[in-house]
């Protein structure tokens, strides 16, 4: 790395060497059998050049011919893409704690063994088609520039996935378990998982129509990919969010609050630093319904003449390979504040309506605009504060910006929810339901 | 590279094992608007290494040559391990044993042309939308991916396949007020450069239409007998049907394997549906799959009935059933999984006029915005589509969300056109991302749709 960055410096004003290396070991249980373990030994290095205010760009598996790597940055500067910004200069950093060496040493039978006694407890408590997955997961990030920096930082993550499949169907109650170490996937989330499964067993047909709906932590994709998209200091650039010029004024109901909170460690995903080596802190984008920032990397803070915030990283929507992938502006660690009112008592509060416990096609529609229409998958109907059963064919749909102004409640307890956000359930009323009937 | 690969299948006390190693090269030019932000030429490499050890199998992708004791060691472990553990072991079904190199036949390889021409062709299809005052963003951009495949297996193989893949896509972001609607443009091929050439039309086309969604209205929420343009019934095979004729997805849902049964009656007469990636020049073409099966076309449905499904060798083995050479990966950083290849409907006897007279009144929709799948249910977009009344094509209306159960579409699929079109570009996401999956359809007259709206 030393070296590149020297060779690099030679033939361009500013220069930066990203590299990341991580292992990963899966064992996945299907119809409540084992069905595969899979592992993965990777690492690369990305190139990012600056020369007369222009771009190049460059990444690798691995450093076995530096001076190709080099050369293709030097070719994409011809592109003439503008960098009108400075790599950042970071040596002091937050200490956190994202690593437990422990995690190096999980064996793959234990992950089997913990996998086969969550499939026989959801087996004993259900009918349902059981599937458990269990990964273990190391990675180290360093991030040099030609300011000095040279930072690095490790991280460990052990997820499980646990669901509880309607037969007939592969839609089903799912659960998921987070952690820097390996542990026993708590009893908690197993026994919210078979309460729900066992309570919406019985298909009913409602008729549609406005209705309270409950975003719980596998929906809420819906609603955290489009509020991400509208804080984006990149959409903000391009002139397509609707929230632009609405700092300081008030767009969702006052009880709701999202931070990005990367110093956080309670939580496996924590950063010191961003993937640009920017230094992490937190950053409050909506406190009370009042939009109070948008995030920015270090490209679109120069285009907006805004300071960047340390949320240039290299990923997409779908996650996609960090090597390869310029940074962007991205939430990493999004925690939305809890209400104070227990799942139970959010139930109760329906007189009629759907907790959606997925949502189909979260990733289609006008997305920018806010705008969602999603399939129940699954929905579990509500009538008089107790479930009677799940829904089947109907779409729920609405606007964000509208619908967050409607919140009749937030609960009281975080979920992880696709990848590293933290959220509460919502429930919103007076939403679109579209049914057969 | 065949030795190296050799050398590492030997290593690995096995009753079968493959290696496969890759590069991939790729070439990205994005504009976002009038902005250029990124343009890039890369490659990466690694391998892939499958073992089946006394009935277990296990895979282990690594990027470093000298990381292959380490990964050999782990897939090891972990086959023995799942052999220790499961009640019925892994059995490979048969497959012939082949020596080959296959390098396609190309309209102009894209390796050969200069970064300057390719920049210049993105920029004037880019300036296009841009040039229309209602239009307030693009997001286009060239991709070329170039997987140089090497496989070794255990029983013999060695195979050279290469894919190259072009396309020029994006989406085009028109503005009113506070209205923002978006249609997406596309254009590629796995035969070469000359399939992104000559796109200016195309992308006047779609401007106009982003432009027009301005004064469309949007879809009233209910229930609509529709017709699905060639794009979205291509989507409908490949999200609703397609998926589930993924052995590896019904394999361990019991249910829904017994319902799926060879021979069951599940769609309409009307209804014949085949995967085929054989054909030459389509998004979905290769010679073998990622684990050596040749290809061959499969009739997955025909007149109603479920006739075949898509295999790896495992489920092949499992489902005894005929291999198909469905297992694909998206490149040297995942083992292979059961994919499509070209999935589509076979055309019927109806013009679109008769279609449209068939309909009567309900909607026309078409073009694909993202769709997804759970088990019987699905979703997907439609990117704009006219209200119909009387056999007469109306007025546009936008914002068009589609959910129905699998089992009763196939049933309300009551007509299909003769204008069968594939599409350009390819991509399904499935654990893996794969841009070689494509899709088509004629018009098809589908009824008691439920559309989603306000």
């Amino acid at each position: 790395m030393e070296k590149l960055l020297e060779m690099a410096k030679k033939v361009s004003d500013k220069a930066e060497v990203y590299s990341i290396g991580y292992t990963h070991n899966s064992v996945s249980f299907k119809n409540a059998k084992l069905h595969g373990i899979e592992s993965k030994i990777q690492s690369g290095a990305s190139l990012r050049i600056i020369k007369d205010n222009k771009l190049g760009f460059a990444y690798t598996r691995n450093l076995a011919n530096r001076q190709e790597l080099l050369q293709n940055a030097i070719d994409s500067l011809e592109g003439e893409v503008e960098a009108n910004y400075d790599f950042p200069l970071t040596e002091k950093l937050a200490r956190i704690d994202t690593f437990d060496p422990s995690l190096e040493n999980v064996l793959s039978t234990q992950m089997v063994e913990e996998s086969a006694r969550v499939c026989d407890l959801l087996k004993s408590e259900t009918d349902a088609e059981i599937s458990v997955s269990s990964t273990t997961y190391t990675e180290t990030i360093r991030v040099m520039n030609s300011c000095g920096t040279d930072i690095s930082g490790e991280s460990t993550f052990y997820v499980m996935y646990g669901s509880l499949v309607f037969p007939g169907s592969a839609s089903g109650i799912w659960g998921a378990f987070l952690s820097k170490d390996f542990r026993q996937m708590p009893e908690n989330i197993l026994n919210e998982m078979i309460k729900l499964y066992t309570s919406s067993s019985k298909i009913v047909e409602p008729k549609g129509g406005k209705m309270k709906i409950m975003f719980m932590p596998n929906s809420m994709i819906a609603l955290k990919w489009r509020i991400s998209i509208g804080t984006s200091s990149k959409s903000v650039y391009e002139k397509v969010s609707p929230i632009a010029n609405k700092v300081g004024e008030k767009i969702f109901d006052e009880r709701i609050t999202i931070h990005d909170d990367p110093l956080n460690d309670k939580h496996p995903g924590a950063r010191a630093f961003d993937d640009e080596g920017v230094a992490c802190k937190p950053l409050t984008i909506i406190e009370n319904g009042v939009l109070k920032s948008f995030y920015y990397d270090l490209d679109y803070a120069s285009k907006l003449k805004a300071k960047p915030t340390g949320h240039g990283h290299r990923t997409t929507a779908w996650g996609g390979d960090p090597i390869s992938i310029k940074p962007v502006p991205a939430l990493t660690h999004m925690i939305m504040e809890p209400g104070k009112k227990s799942f139970s008592d959010l139930v109760k509060s329906i007189d009629r309506g759907i907790i959606l416990e997925g949502a189909l096609g979260a990733h289609s529609g006008n997305i920018p605009n806010g705008d969602f229409s999603i399939g129940v998958s699954p929905g579990l109907y509500v009538e008089n504060g107790e479930i009677v059963g799940r829904v089947k064919d109907a779409m729920v749909a609405g606007n964000i910006y509208e619908m967050l102004k409607q919140v009749v409640d937030i609960g009281d307890t975080l979920y992880p929810s696709w990848g590293t956000a933290w959220l509460p359930p919502i429930l919103c009323d007076n939403v679109s339901v579209t049914t057969k009937n | 590279m065949f030795e190296k690969l050799r050398a590492i299948v030997s290593k690995v006390d096995a009753d079968y094992a493959d290696a496969r190693y890759e590069i991939k090269k790729e070439t990205v030019i994005s504009f976002t608007g009038q902005d250029l932000t990124k343009i890039a030429s890369n490659s990466t490499d690694g391998y892939v290494v499958r073992v089946l050890i006394d009935g277990g199998m296990s895979s282990v992708v690594f990027t470093k040559e000298n990381d292959v004791e380490k990964a050999l060691l782990m897939a090891e472990e972990n086959a023995k391990l799942i052999a220790k553990t499961i009640d019925k072991p892994v059995k490979l079904a048969e497959s012939e044993v082949v020596k080959d190199t296959f390098i396609p036949e190309l309209k102009e390889d894209p390796r050969e042309i200069p970064m300057a021409e390719k920049l210049e062709l993105v920029r004037r299809c880019n300036n296009i939308p841009l040039e229309h005052k209602k239009i307030a963003m693009t997001r286009i951009s060239y991709e070329e991916v170039i997987r140089e495949k090497h496989l070794v297996t255990s029983e013999g193989s060695e195979i050279r396949e290469d894919l190259v893949t072009t396309r020029l896509s994006g989406e085009i972001i028109s503005k009113d007020g506070n209205l923002i609607q978006n249609v997406r443009v596309r254009a590629g091929g796995s035969d070469g450069f000359a399939a992104v050439r000559d796109q200016e039309k195309h992308f006047e086309e779609r401007t106009a239409i982003a432009v027009d969604l301005l004064k469309a209205k949007p879809v009233q929420g209910g229930v609509y007998d529709c017709i699905l343009n060639q794009g979205l019934a291509g989507v409908f095979a490949h999200e609703a049907f397609g998926h589930f004729s993924e052995a590896d997805i019904i394999e361990t849902l019991p249910a829904m394997r017994k319902k799926m049964e060879i021979g069951s009656k599940l769609g309409s007469d009307v209804l014949s549906i085949v995967d085929n990636p054989t054909i030459a020049d389509q998004v979905g073409f290769y010679k073998y799959d990622d684990e050596g099966v040749k290809a061959r076309p499969t009739q997955l449905m025909k007149n109603g009935n479920l006739t075949g499904r898509l295999h790896s060798r495992r489920t092949a083995g499992e489902f005894e059933e005929s291999i198909s050479g469905h297992c694909v990966a998206e490149d040297y950083r995942y083992a292979p999984i059961i994919r499509m290849g070209t999935i589509f409907i076979e055309p019927g006897k109806p013009s679109f006029e008769e279609l449209i007279t068939m309909l009567g009144d309900g909607l026309y929709i078409l073009d694909a915005k993202g769709g997804q799948t759970a088990g019987e249910n699905f979703t997907f977009g439609a990117q704009y589509g006219y209200l119909v009344k009387d056999g007469k094509v109306g007025e546009m209306v936008r914002d068009i969300n589609i959910s129905g159960n699998l089992y009763k579409t196939l049933k309300d699929i009551s007509a299909v056109g003769n204008d069968l079109v594939l599409s350009k570009v390819g991509g399904c996401g499935k654990l893996q991302m794969n841009i070689r999956s494509c899709h088509g359809a004629p018009h098809a007259l589908v009824k008691n749709l439920v559309i989603g709206g306000a």
